[in-house]
């Protein structure tokens, strides 16, 4: 018999304490042990996580109106620049934004954070004046009690699939994919593979807009689909499937989030970046999906690019799959390296298994995404037309 | 067969001392110099390690001692700290030596301090500055 499941049969059983909730690791024996058709009759849900710098995010906050009130046109959080061309008193805060006094030691990232952990940020917004917002500056101290809105909104995160990055150059390279060294001298990595949300449900069959997910500590959920979103699949000439880029975009309550899952990082010689956490809960709605969530490492491939190449099309150096990568050192054209991976595994796992925990107590309910992602997206370069 | 890194600090007063030789002259230790940086004006830092029988380190740190030179033991140069990180693994990649791993069943990342060489690539790689050397 084949299985059926709806979210609403799942969230009953949630409800009613009788859900069987695994990891997206815990589900890879099960599956040799008993094959998908039992595994999906035993199984109600799978959790997945990702803990890693994902630079496309920051956060809207509204700060409230003084008296008398102030149109801001420039407002600095701690010397970072936020974006004020909003209304009055709302601004975007992007997280790779440097601070005016201190570059890239603090930006914007540093200043959710401290945001986050309750402390208190500076905050100082100047004004042309208008006849209705007279106030032309304004320096105070805020905090999360302080402020109306402080809502995490992250266009692109949680990518499906990235590059591995190697140098080629004789010098070496400080990048967003952390510290090359010359001649292929390392190798970084960045997704956390078999518990990566978007490699356990590749066709989006579950993950959509509006599906409930854990961000940064709290309930969030997916918006949209993410920035530079990629959907479709290349298949090697060996017939395997390299996912490419699929993305989410992200949104939560600030406020209720944890630096436990949310933390500032500096890549030395690139900038400031957020370190986010993601846990996505896959519902087991038939085999197929079974399927999905039984993907392991050494099934997952990726491509190894040569960052030390200055143009947007980089050459490829030849394929690898994630089991290679975490055992710690990899071949690049004859050459043993060592590799790190960025993404944080320990973290990711320690995401899926508290997104269980709260299944399991019934604190997180499934919700059916409102509309699907397209099925086909296009990469569109940026032209320079003159 | 005992092994252990060491900084030295040298002042003006000590800096000409060759205590290199005399580890292993007087000493029988085998030494390998790791880092130096030395201003004969103003002294230097010498990091070493060192091999050789428990007895003859003690001694020949027991010598390096009496002439004046400042010593520390390499393992609280290294200042890993652990609430900060992440377990990202930044670091491993980059490191010269292989100090750096992360944990095959805990996927947290274990420092081997006995093969540093304290060359700060794991500093400047780490995103959450969770390593600091001090030299």
């Amino acid at each position: 018999m084949t299985i059926q499941r709806t979210y609403e049969e799942i969230n009953t059983k949630i409800r009613s304490g009788k859900a069987v909730i695994v990891t997206a690791e815990e589900i890879i024996p099960i599956v040799e042990k008993k094959g998908i058709e039992k595994a999906t009759e035993e199984i109600d849900v799978v959790t997945t996580g990702t803990f890693g710098p994902m630079c496309s995010s920051g956060a809207i906050i509204n700060f409230g109106h003084s008296d008398p009130p102030i149109r801001m046109q420039k407002v600095w959080l701690n010397d970072v620049e936020a974006y004020a061309g909003l209304a009055a008193v709302d601004v975007y805060l992007g997280a790779t934004q440097p601070s005016e006094s201190q570059g890239m030691e603090y930006g914007g990232a540093h200043v959710i954070e401290d945001l986050i952990s309750g402390k208190k940020i500076k905050l100082r917004a100047i004004s042309q004046g208008t006849d209705c917002y007279p106030r032309r500056e304004i320096e105070s101290y805020i905090t999360k009690e302080s402020i109306n809105q402080a809502v995490l909104f992250n266009p692109r995160n949680g990518y499906q699939n990235y590059n591995v990055a190697v140098s080629t150059s004789d010098r070496k390279i400080y990048t967003y994919m952390g510290i090359l060294l010359p001649n292929i001298g390392n190798a970084n990595y960045c997704t956390s593979g078999q518990l990566s949300p978007l490699l356990n449900d590749p066709q989006f069959r579950t993950i959509g807009i509006g599906t409930r997910i854990f961000l940064g500590g709290t309930q969030g959920y997916i918006a949209w689909e993410g920035t530079q979103f990629y959907p479709q699949t290349l298949k090697d000439e060996e017939g395997r499937v390299i996912y490419k880029g699929g993305t989410l975009a992200v949104i939560g309550d600030l406020k209720e989030m944890s630096t436990d899952y949310i933390r500032a990082a500096i890549f030395k010689g690139y900038g400031v970046t957020l370190v986010v956490g993601i846990g996505i809960p896959i519902p087991i709605l038939n085999s197929e999906i079974m399927k999905s969530v039984s993907v392991k490492d050494e099934d997952i491939w990726t491509e190894i690019i040569d960052y030390s190449f200055p143009h947007l099309k980089k050459p490829s150096l030849g394929r690898v799959n994630y089991k290679q990568l975490r055992e710690g050192k990899i071949t690049v054209q004859g050459k043993d390296v060592f590799t790190s991976p960025l993404s944080s595994y320990a973290k990711a796992r320690e995401i899926a298994q508290k997104l269980k925990e709260e299944i399991l107590k019934g604190e997180f309910l499934l919700q059916e995404p409102i509309q699907k992602f397209p099925q086909e997206s296009k990469f569109k370069p940026l032209l320079e037309i003159h | 067969m005992l092994s252990k890194k060491v900084i030295f600090t040298f002042s003006p007063q000590n800096v000409e001392r060759p205590v290199t030789y005399q580890l292993i002259k007087d000493y029988n230790l085998w030494v390998n110099i790791l880092q130096a940086k030395f201003e004969p004006s103003l002294g230097g830092k010498l990091v070493l390690e060192l091999k050789g029988e428990d007895k003859q380190i003690k001694e020949g740190l027991n010598f390096v001692r009496q002439i004046g030179v400042g010593i520390e033991l390499l393992e609280q140069e290294v200042l890993w700290d652990e609430k900060k990180c992440i377990d990202c693994g930044a670091c491993i990649s980059i490191c010269p030596t292989g100090v750096l791993s992360l944990d095959k069943e805990t996927f947290k990342l274990k420092f081997d301090y006995e093969k540093c060489i304290v060359c700060g690539n794991c500093v400047e790689a780490c995103p959450l500055q969770a390593i600091k050397v001090i030299f």
